[in-house]
């Protein structure tokens, strides 16, 4: 009997070693012919961009930007040339970048949510996307959550929030960097659902692609003789779905359903021989 | 019987339940990893299901072996402060796993629970079954839970971290495991079931989980508990198990020796309960502490289910019987004789 054999597990594990260490070695060979000669072969997490986080922020004369750290801290943050640096906090999970410049009779505001690693926060994102940052708010319903991110293609939904009250049957924009937008309306509980553009160019298919873009989600609000512009922005990615197929992965564990009707088969079989 | 003193029809009612919390029970307000209720739990709750309530411990343990062990010994860090994570998720794991051992297995786990629904199934379709496994396989099949769990869950993490595997090799053991892709789908989410061409590695990986989750669905069917054979959690749970408070306690008999109902009713075909004559404590390192040996042992107290040392259920000869001619009434109502009745029916009728 093959089945429940240790012989399958030792074919699995060979065949992981040798995908994983082909394209793992090679990456060690690239690195080590650019950078000298390096014994060590460089750490995959080494990859990850740990480094302090920068974030481009243009007209930003007179703005006030503030980072809301997960248990709802703040730090005054300031930009310089034209960029903003997130320094580290120490603890993990989203944190909240707000941009406001108040014009007197107006007030535009930026927000953006961050994934910062350290030390276990202990804070769900949830404390930090209801917290009233801004008057005006476009906040995600929910955030992607820890470890994902946006996809074109996938749905994603916000809520309009003035102060602590929702924005309902209100209009709404999402624009890309690669120059898509759509119009959308909040229902009745300030909530709108967009599909993200699957607007990146030259994507080719099967693939795997990591190229990203940006998406803001921008509303505006009169209240008491002020105008709120808000904008919330985000990174999103280029779909998975062009480099996995759905058929083929019903056909193939269509491939082990049928084994495994062949193997119990062979067992009835087996059992019924050895009963004689 | 009474199907409230059946200890099967309860243990599937706790199964349902647990089904339910773990998969559906982000409603509960778990969206987020944050609020997750333990985050290192001892079952194959899955992470990648959005709508699910907890995640097992084992991926805390692969992403911490890639993201963090890995590199501190690359870049000659203190190995402790490295190893500081995985020491709280095992921690975290402890704490739970201390209150029902390995009856996480067997009571709560939900790919345990959909095997078992599975093999109703096969059962209800009259297919054939196989009450037990060729004891020759089964022993061939024990080791290979654990060098899943040595290769997959921390060897193969730990070898990313330290740069000599590539990064899709991080977390091998989720890439692989039913439970992702069968949680997801529960949800109406099938973007588990793929085969992903990024890479080799991702092709290799996503094949094998689709094949052996397919292969797992058929086997079900006449085979008990097919995957938990060689599932990695069985594995930790076995080197744990003595700090469980909850555990198979055997009395041996003289009879035990010629009986061996208890080893026929065990799910994960341990014939060592059967054969174990001196040891008290009989939660071998497959067991689930499903209760099943204890409710077809027929001689009073000789198995037991104890909570520290309290038992909770014993072996008894009134419950043996009366449960026995509830298995055969259960096991001979299949569509099959459902439909051979009808057709009866129908001829004898005018």
């Amino acid at each position: 009997m093959i089945w429940l054999n240790y012989r399958p597990a030792l074919v699995m594990f060979t065949a992981l070693v040798v995908s994983g260490w082909s394209s793992g070695m090679a990456s060690a060979q690239t690195q080590g012919a650019a950078g000298g000669a390096e014994k060590k072969p460089p750490a995959q997490a080494m990859q990850h961009n740990r480094g302090p986080k920068r974030l481009a922020l243009s007209n930003a004369d007179g703005a006030v930007v503030t980072l809301w750290k997960p248990d709802l801290g703040k730090r005054e943050l300031e930009p310089k040339m034209g960029m903003i640096t997130l320094p580290p906090t120490g603890v993990d999970n989203y944190h909240a970048i707000v941009v406001e410049r108040d014009w007197g009779d107006s007030v535009d505001a930026i927000v953006r949510y961050e994934y910062m690693r350290g030390k276990p926060s202990g804070e769900s994102p949830r404390k930090l996307t209801s917290a009233v940052k801004t008057p005006v708010e476009v906040v995600p319903d929910p955030l992607p959550r820890e470890h994902h991110r946006y996809y074109s293609r996938a749905e994603a939904a916000f809520i309009l929030r003035y102060r602590d009250q929702v924005l309902a049957n209100h209009p709404v924009v999402l624009q890309t960097s690669n120059g898509s937008s759509v119009n959308g309306v909040s229902d009745s509980e300030g909530r709108v659902v967009f599909q993200i553009p699957d607007d990146f160019s030259d994507v080719v298919p099967g693939e795997r692609d990591q190229r990203g873009a940006e998406l803001s989600v921008s509303t505006e609000y009169q209240a008491e003789g002020v105008q709120y512009n808000s904008v919330l922005t985000a990174e999103y990615r280029v779909s998975p779905e062009h480099w996995q197929s759905k058929p083929w992965g019903v056909a193939v564990a269509g491939i082990g359903f049928v084994f495994g009707g062949f193997l119990t088969r062979r067992i009835a079989r087996h059992k019924k021989g050895g009963a004689k | 019987m009474n199907p409230i003193k059946n200890l099967s029809v309860i243990r599937k009612l706790v199964q349902l339940g647990a089904f339910l919390l773990l998969v559906y029970g982000s409603a509960l307000g778990s969206f987020y990893l944050a609020d997750k209720i333990t985050g290192a739990l001892p079952a194959l709750s899955c992470a990648y299901d959005m709508n699910g309530s907890d995640l097992c411990a084992l991926i805390p343990f692969q992403h911490q072996m890639d993201h963090r062990l890995g590199p501190v010994i690359n870049q000659g860090g203190d190995i402790l402060m490295g190893l500081m994570p995985t020491l709280i998720t095992l921690g975290t794991f402890l704490i739970f796993f201390v209150v029902l051992n390995k009856a996480f297995c067997g009571w709560i786990c939900p790919l345990g629970t959909f095997q078992e629904l599975v093999q109703i199934l096969g059962q209800k379709l009259g297919l054939q079954r196989t009450e037990s496994v060729d004891p020759g396989v089964v022993q061939k099949t024990r080791p290979v839970k654990w060098a899943i769990l040595a290769l997959l869950v921390f060897g193969f993490p730990l070898m990313t971290g330290l740069g000599y595997l590539n990064h899709d090799l991080g977390d091998p053991f989720c890439k692989i495991c039913p439970s992702r892709i069968l949680t997801t789908l529960a949800n109406g989410d099938a973007s588990q079931l793929v085969v992903d061409s990024a890479s080799t590695t991702t092709i290799v990986l996503t094949l094998i989980a689709d094949f052996l989750f397919g292969l797992m669905i058929a086997l079900a069917l006449t085979v008990r508990q097919p995957f938990c054979r060689i599932c990695p959690m069985l594995a930790l749970h076995a080197v744990f198990r003595k700090v469980g408070l909850l555990r198979l306690v055997k009395e041996a008999s003289p009879r035990c020796g010629k009986c061996g109902l208890c080893a026929k009713a065990c799910p994960m075909d341990i014939k060592e309960i059967h054969t174990e004559m001196v040891k008290k404590d009989v939660t071998f390192e497959d067991c689930t502490l499903c209760g099943r040996c204890v409710e077809f042992c027929p001689d009073k107290d000789v198995l037991k289910l104890k909570y520290a040392m309290f038992p909770v259920f014993k072996a008894d000869p009134q419950y043996f019987k009366v449960r026995k001619k509830a298995q055969s009434v259960w096991e001979k109502r299949t569509l099959r004789s459902l439909f051979s009745k009808t057709k009866q029916r129908g001829v004898t009728e005018p």
